[in-house]
């Protein structure tokens, strides 16, 4: 199974994997990484090492980064190069449910990061534009 | 063909859709609910939140055909706001194995039996009775979630009093 390592400034990654599993269930082989204010540098690029090698089963392992340019996605980036790895920056809660149940299908790790990066823009909508095009043509 | 029903104060939410609708791998979904039924806004956004492959009916309890959905062959998810509504399908033909308690929500009177699930007395008995008609009834937020079911619930009842 895939790995996946959600990295993020503050709280935000725990908080992406606890709501996720409010709505799916507990996710397996799912880690998290936060970079506090204040902490060196460092802390953080031996957390991400760790959380990529304790969810990496041998099939590889995706992060998703909250922003792309802050560090916790350019330390994931450092580490691509070496390892079987793909970096999604702008992680959001649609992506991770996503990218959870996308592990159970046959794919390259390349491609499933390219599904999800469309997959997560596709679900960053204007909903009540699209509510006042669907209420002009009910489905129900 | 019932798939699942199920009884959630919420209708069609997140769960359903992230993680209910792919696990039943249903094709369609059916909301008997008089409230949701009578207001085309919370129609339309229901209906938005659902894949469009698969077909939506948001109705008014009385206005479901449940014989029907039980015989004909497309798989269905029927979702109902309350328990109260789950003796009334049954009676009007809805052929059910299954229920699941999804969130049914605290109020007066009511006991938690599980994360999300408070029950009244009364509702309690009527679970008891569906039982008793060979339906399974179970607490179950998600499906990667452990089921609680009704021997569990009624346990839990007694000692939440």
């Amino acid at each position: 199974m895939v790995g996946l390592v959600i990295a993020s400034h503050g709280r935000l990654a725990d908080e992406l994997v606890s709501t996720a599993e409010q709505i799916v269930g507990k996710l397996p082989a799912v880690a998290t990484c936060n970079i506090e204010p204040g902490a060196p540098v460092e802390d953080l690029r031996a957390k991400m090492k760790l959380a990529v090698k304790a969810v990496d089963e041998g099939d590889g392992v995706i992060i998703m980064a909250d922003l792309f340019g802050g560090t916790p996605c350019k330390e994931s980036l450092m580490m691509c190069q070496r390892m079987n790895l793909e970096v999604l920056a702008g992680v959001n809660l649609p992506m991770l449910l996503k990218a959870n149940s996308l592990r159970s299908e046959q794919m390259a790790l390349s491609d499933m990061a390219n599904q999800l990066a469309s997959y997560g823009q596709r679900n960053i909508t204007c909903a009540s534009a699209l509510l006042r095009e669907a209420q002009q043509q009910p489905r129900t | 063909m019932i798939t699942l029903v199920r009884v959630d104060n919420r209708l069609i939410h997140g769960q359903v859709v992230e993680a209910w609708l792919p696990h039943l791998k249903v094709s369609r979904v059916v909301v008997a609910d008089d409230e949701a039924a009578s207001s085309p806004l919370i129609r339309a956004a229901m209906a938005l939140a659902v894949q469009s492959a698969i077909e939506v009916q948001i109705l008014p309890l009385a206005q479901v055909d449940f014989a029907a959905l039980s015989k004909d062959g497309v798989r269905t998810l029927v979702l109902l706001r309350d328990v109260a509504s789950v003796p009334f399908a049954f009676q009007h033909g809805l052929a059910m194995d299954q229920l699941n308690l999804g969130n049914v929500h605290f109020g007066t009177g009511r006991r938690q039996v599980s994360p999300s699930v408070f029950l009244a007395e009364g509702e309690l008995q009527a679970l008891q009775q569906l039982s008793a008609q060979g339906v399974r009834v179970e607490a179950r937020a998600v499906p990667a979630e452990k089921s609680v079911d009704l021997p569990d619930l009624t346990e839990r009842w007694s000692k939440a009093g």
